[in-house]
């Protein structure tokens, strides 16, 4: 039994996979753009998932990790112009997983709310250095970003940058899948139902709940230099308070504690706002309603309600199997 | 990798497959068709600048649209504007513009606004080449298919030191100046500046954004015996400095108001408490010229939204969509991108009457260059002086024309 | 000359203590965070606004009316929002309100605009001379105002019936309910005196920050009050607002321009460090 359905979901995901790869080529330019955003915004929603959706904890300023990676990405791609991005993505990442892993330290003793002003102070601070600290960052005037190369060929358009982003992106997805289903995933989850109950488990709480703030920040830094070469150009004000809050949203809408949630909260929010965007001045009238009719209808996200979907038909399943007398043909 | 592997591909392909491929047929130049013209931009309709946006783009540009269309248009074409909201978002800019360009086919862009936003998008814009005309910021733009509007803040900053200093010989001049690239455009300008003549900053107080109290720089300045303070700063936090000099009991110190912050909104948030201070203007007075250009603008803005209060945001819209059908008419009915770049780099003193004659060249593409001086006389901005301009680095000026 | 830029924060930062109180009070009954406080002091704003500007009613009666109507958005909002997601967690009453923040701010855009306008004043605009120190009366109306604020829901809290089941409720909602209180009664009243909260702070803040659709942007600078006060204690609230305001103000005289907006948010992350629950704030006992 288990054959077969290995044999046919191969069949059907490698078509899927060519096709993917293919888009560039069929796409308009825009499509492509907007997919390598798309594509930055799953990976910070997956490492938000980790802090918020796994551990419980709330992060109100994680587009200050984006705008870590964003800047360590241009700044040391304009210094030491002969790093190649695949030396530049994971020193971004472990850039910004060092400071979360710092920050996580004095926050793990923190609860709820606290930890949300914390990271809320947190993001305003990373903001206001990089506008202050213009020797660095050129502050208000922004940093153009040197493009990424790869040998003698330039990822300078969008339609190049896709080969470079998507692939980062889908590996990165299978990593984060890898670490839930391990002892790691589980204790995240623990900890996140109860903390109490996971210490009565043996589970060092303070391990657990800085590594996810390490992770968390270690992905969203990621994202924050794929964010960089997508844009070219990084100014401070890409990361304020209401980027922070789009990526709450995000998995909030997607459904917290599943990669499966983050992906899709990423392509739900990207795609609202591409409808919503001919409607110029109502446009955030028609979100706000939709945040909070979604919230009301959908409370465990769209991953949630699936879930829940297809426990439902699974139940309703069981018991026309029960209801059906013996005899009919069912063993 | 099963589950979420299959159901993440799927959802991607559902997305792509909403959006479908886009392939529309090809004119003779991008956003030209026999019949109509289309522009656009990416502005602010949410934020902290979205009355500037909403007034520039639907009460300004898209009200003079609206009239020329129903005289005919340009050549004989309708001119349409699309415009989406990025809410002072960079990101969000790049993303509206992208789409402008890709999948809406625009001509141009025409009145973005922000720093920040236009500067986004504004490598992307000279590679496809597609012409950005008249943002609604101070910063100098270089590009070769992009136009300032407004005089740029470097500018200003120069003829303001200039006027101080050699006008009105004051020597300790002092700054209130918003935390951003706004206020530190005029910082950086003039601080050199006054260093060339041997003078320096007296005073120098940086305001975040989004301060609402100003006690303390105020209360700094005090302490500083200035001639003049120069406040960069916008209506909100500088009909607060007015009512905190009020409070402090200045007399002596000359409130001197930019570019940005001469505007009626100004006067009317200080609450009468504004008499005296002076300001460096870029318009005529919306509400009470006389010019028969503004006249042309209100009686627009009464046709066709009617009630609306005139003001400078939709007087520039207004206005800047004007000098962009003026140029397109002059470029022909086969025009182009490249076309419509040089027609107006060889525009030479438009007479439009709002402003000083229009010129543009090879080497400068700004639009206006100088501004008025003005006093607030009962709750008015009255001239001071003619229009000032920098030529050879000297300060020259020219009647206002009624 | 200090004294009067001190008096000046101590009156800002009653302005964010306004704001500070109406999120505790929410958050000690209902455990919700209310995104949408500052929004909501907007709002009313707007509806004395309307009433004396384009209405012409005389500005106290335009006030008290606003005043109501505050209260009663408080109960809408309980109303529309919350009750359907009575079983939802913290996050998402916190994106429903965050989602009512956006709704009012585009709302209140498209029938108001987005421009900015003056705020009559309740109080004189005359600069007052005590001895060596000059201040004004608007700082210390701003001053009185919130003290009096404070004083009354204290002893609505403590003394009054309806103010213990406020107080039952937000101990323990299975407690009270056993004592007979209306837990959903509580709630709503809860919502409509933070709502009444949040029309105060509109009164008093309008005038000095100007009326705008931004205006809900104090609310941010309130979390940060409130939190840096012990968030759940109201005291606690006022205390670490007032706090912040004098901190801001202070700033440029000690530090220079390029670390003093840090400062705020720097002393928040080191009171929290050091005690958590900050300065006067109650240590909750959790359930497990």
């Amino acid at each position: 039994m288990r054959r077969v359905s290995f044999f046919r979901w191969t069949l059907i995901l490698v078509p899927c996979l060519v096709l993917f790869f293919m888009a560039p080529l069929v796409l308009s330019k825009y499509l492509v753009f907007i997919l390598n955003l798309l594509a930055v915004y799953v990976l910070v929603a997956i490492g938000l998932n980790f802090v918020m959706g796994y551990t419980g904890q709330i992060s109100t300023g994680h587009a200050a990790f984006l705008a870590l990676g964003a800047y360590f990405t241009a700044i040391c791609a304009t210094r030491a112009s002969s790093l190649p991005f695949y030396v530049l993505l994971p020193m971004a990442g472990c850039f910004a997983g060092l400071v979360g892993f710092l920050l996580g330290i004095p926050i793990l003793r923190l609860r709820g709310f606290y930890i949300a002003m914390v990271t809320l102070a947190f993001g305003a601070v990373v903001s206001e250095i990089a506008l202050q600290w213009s020797s660095l960052t050129h502050g208000d005037d922004g940093l153009r970003v040197p493009s990424a190369f790869l040998g003698t060929f330039v990822f300078d358009s969008d339609k190049r940058l896709f080969y470079l982003i998507q692939p980062v992106t889908i590996l990165l997805i299978l990593a984060a899948r890898n670490i839930v289903s391990t002892r790691v995933g589980r204790a995240f989850l623990a900890i996140r139902q109860s903390e109490t109950a996971a210490q009565t488990l043996g589970i060092n709480l303070s391990w657990y709940k800085t590594s996810a703030f390490a992770l968390s920040a270690f992905y969203t830094g990621v994202a924050g230099a794929l964010f960089a070469y997508a844009m070219t150009h990084i100014t401070p004000d890409s990361f304020s308070l209401s980027t922070s809050i789009d990526f709450i949203a995000m998995i909030v809408i997607g459904g917290m504690g599943s990669i499966f949630g983050s992906i899709i909260g990423a392509v739900i929010l990207t795609a609202i706002q591409q409808l919503l965007g001919s409607l110029a001045e109502v446009q955030m009238l028609v979100f706000g309603i939709a945040l909070i009719v979604f919230m009301i209808f959908m409370p465990r996200g769209i991953s949630g309600a699936l879930r829940s979907w297809r426990a439902a038909v699974k139940a309703r399943k069981k018991q026309s199997l029960e209801n059906t007398p013996k005899g009919e043909g069912y063993p | 990798m099963k589950a979420t592997g299959r159901k993440a591909i799927f959802v991607i392909f559902l997305f792509l497959l909403f959006f479908g491929l886009v392939s529309r047929g090809s004119a003779a130049e991008v956003g030209v068709s026999a019949d109509s013209v289309t522009v656009g931009c990416s502005n602010s309709f949410s934020g902290p600048l979205a009355f500037c946006g909403l007034e520039m783009v639907k009460y300004g540009a898209e009200i003079y649209f609206k009239q020329i269309n129903d005289q005919g248009g340009v050549q004989g074409r309708k001119v349409i504007m699309k415009s989406y909201d990025d809410g002072y978002d960079p990101t969000k800019a790049l993303v509206n513009t992208k789409r402008l360009v890709e999948q809406d086919k625009v001509f141009c862009i025409l009145e973005p606004q922000g720093s920040s936003p236009v500067e986004a998008t504004i490598d992307y814009l000279e590679q496809q080449k597609v012409p950005l005309l008249f943002p609604f910021q101070g910063l100098p733009l270089k590009g070769r298919m992009v136009f300032t509007a407004h005089t740029v803040y470097p500018r200003e900053a120069e003829i303001v030191v200039d006027w101080m200093v050699q006008k009105k010989g004051f020597k300790r001049i002092g700054m209130i100046y918003q935390d951003d690239a706004y206020g530190y455009t005029y910082r950086d300008t003039a601080t050199p500046r006054l260093k060339s003549m041997n003078m320096e900053l007296a005073a120098q107080e940086p305001v975040k954004r989004t301060s609402i109290d100003l006690s303390a720089q105020m209360a700094k300045l005090s302490q500083d015996n200035l001639d003049a303070l120069w406040m960069i700063l916008t209506p909100g936090p500088g009909a607060m400095a007015i009512k905190e000099a009020k409070k402090e009991g200045w007399t002596k110190t000359k409130l001197f108001a930019t570019g940005p912050l001469t505007d009626e909104s100004f006067i009317i948030l200080s609450g009468g408490e504004g008499e005296g201070v002076w300001g460096f203007s870029d318009w005529p007075d919306p509400v009470h010229s006389k010019k028969p250009a503004i006249a042309e603008y209100r009686a627009a803005l009464q046709k066709y939204a009617a009630g609306h209060v005139p003001n400078r945001y939709s007087l520039f819209g207004y206005f800047y969509a004007k000098l962009f059908a003026e140029a397109l008419n002059r470029a022909g009915k086969d025009v182009t991108r490249e076309k419509l770049v040089t027609t107006m780099e060889s525009m030479k003193n438009w007479e439009n009457g709002v402003i000083p004659p229009v010129s543009f060249s090879k080497d400068s593409h700004a639009a206006e260059q100088s501004g008025f001086m003005v006093e607030v006389k009962n709750n008015v901005f009255q001239p001071l002086s003619g229009w000032v301009s920098l030529e050879n680095g000297k300060l020259v000026e020219r009647p206002l024309g009624e | 000359m200090l004294i009067h830029i001190v008096i000046s924060g101590i009156a800002t930062g009653c302005i964010y203590s306004l704001v500070a109180l109406g999120l505790t009070l929410i958050y000690k009954s209902t455990e919700h965070v209310n995104f949408a406080q500052g929004d909501m002091s907007m709002v009313s704003g707007f509806i004395a606004f309307t009433l004396f500007a384009w209405l012409k009613v005389p500005v106290p009666l335009a006030f008290f009316l606003a005043l109501v109507g505050s209260l009663g958005l408080g109960l809408v909002m309980e109303f529309l929002l919350v009750k359907p997601a009575i079983r939802a967690s913290h996050f998402n009453v916190f994106i429903i309100t965050l989602g009512a923040s956006i709704v009012m701010q585009s709302a209140s855009g498209l029938i108001w605009t987005h421009n900015e306008f003056p705020f009559p004043s309740l109080f004189p605009n005359k600069s007052l001379v005590l001895g060596p120190v000059r201040t004004d009366a608007g700082s210390l109306g701003i001053i009185f105002s919130t003290s009096l604020l404070m004083l009354a829901l204290f002893l609505f809290f403590k003394y009054s019936k309806t103010g213990t089941s406020l107080r039952a409720v937000s101990q323990s909602q299975q407690a009270a309910l056993l004592m007979g209180i209306s837990v959903k009664r509580c709630f709503a009243l809860t919502w409509a005196i933070s709502g009444l909260v949040a029309g105060i702070a509109a009164l008093l803040i309008a005038p000095v920050v100007f009326l705008s659709t931004a205006l809900g942007f104090v609310v941010v600078n309130g979390f940060a009050g409130a939190i840096l006060g012990g968030w759940g204690s109201l005291p606690g609230a006022v205390v670490g607002g007032v706090i912040l305001g004098v901190l801001e103000n202070i700033a440029p005289f000690y530090f220079p321009s390029e670390i003093r907006n840090i400062i705020p948010f720097a002393v928040l992350v080191g009171v929290l460090v050091i005690r958590p629950s900050g300065i006067m704030g109650e240590e909750r006992r959790r359930r497990v």
